[in-house]
């Protein structure tokens, strides 16, 4: 099976970014391993409890990528200068669940590993 | 994938950005061929002298000393247009016209625009 590597950089809502990658994603889980790394401001996307109220909740869909068998990690560095710390194994209690933080060094192993690349950052 | 061209074309201090480039093009040396691109406004990061110590940052020229076996190449003409080309830059930077900074890009198996 081919690999599939989703980069994100903004975060939710702000643009159609993460709604994008989660419909590429949604369709490519069927011909593809997926993985989607989460830099900058994307890493807020898998936090918990949120409630856009007119707008599909971008962590649940997330959380649904994961549980289909998406490799999902965010940018230790990242994630805790905006305050969301990880438990040893990478969980958070902040995030979905299935969506670990992990060091940096996972983002050129998953383009090494891909056949393909969709950078999504502005 | 054995080749990755980061695209910067936005000012080194003032977002996140640059240095999150500069962090994921060092993090994949050694695993990968790594080229920094420098077009439009992140150009600015190729000049020779920068002192960030009041903006409270790091220094992003440090990081691309630090990191000398990073191919970093400035798109000359975005020099040119903001006046810079007789400036001082850092050492490690080389300059290349429009068609060698799409050469770079073409000849990268992956492009991540930051």
């Amino acid at each position: 099976m081919k690999t599939l590597t989703i980069i994100l950089a903004g975060g939710p809502y702000i643009s159609e970014d993460a709604m994008m990658a989660y419909k590429i994603a949604d369709a490519a889980l069927n011909r593809y391993h997926v993985n989607i790394f989460l830099y900058l401001d994307a890493v807020h996307i898998p936090r918990r409890g949120q409630d856009p109220a007119i707008f599909a909740n971008e962590g649940e869909l997330f959380a649904d990528l994961a549980e289909r068998g998406a490799v999902i990690r965010a940018c230790s560095r990242c994630a805790a200068a905006r305050g969301y710390l990880a438990e040893e194994d990478g969980t958070s209690r902040d995030y979905h669940e299935g969506i670990k933080i992990s060091s940096l060094y996972d983002l050129p192993d998953m383009i090494s590993e891909s056949d393909g690349v969709i950078s999504l950052c502005r | 994938m054995r080749s990755v061209f980061y695209l910067l074309d936005s000012a080194p201090y003032g977002s996140e950005k640059a240095f999150g480039l500069l962090n994921a093009a060092a993090a994949s040396l050694g695993k990968m061929e790594v080229t920094v691109g420098l077009y439009g406004d992140a150009v600015y990061l190729a000049l020779r002298g920068q002192d960030s110590k009041g903006l409270g940052v790091p220094n992003l020229a440090e990081i691309l000393y630090a990191y000398g076996e990073m191919r970093v190449v400035a798109h000359e003409p975005s020099l040119a247009d903001r006046g810079l080309f007789s400036e001082g830059l850092v050492e490690t930077v080389e300059l290349v016209d429009e068609e060698a900074f799409l050469e770079a890009m073409e000849g990268s198996d992956c492009l991540i625009p930051l």
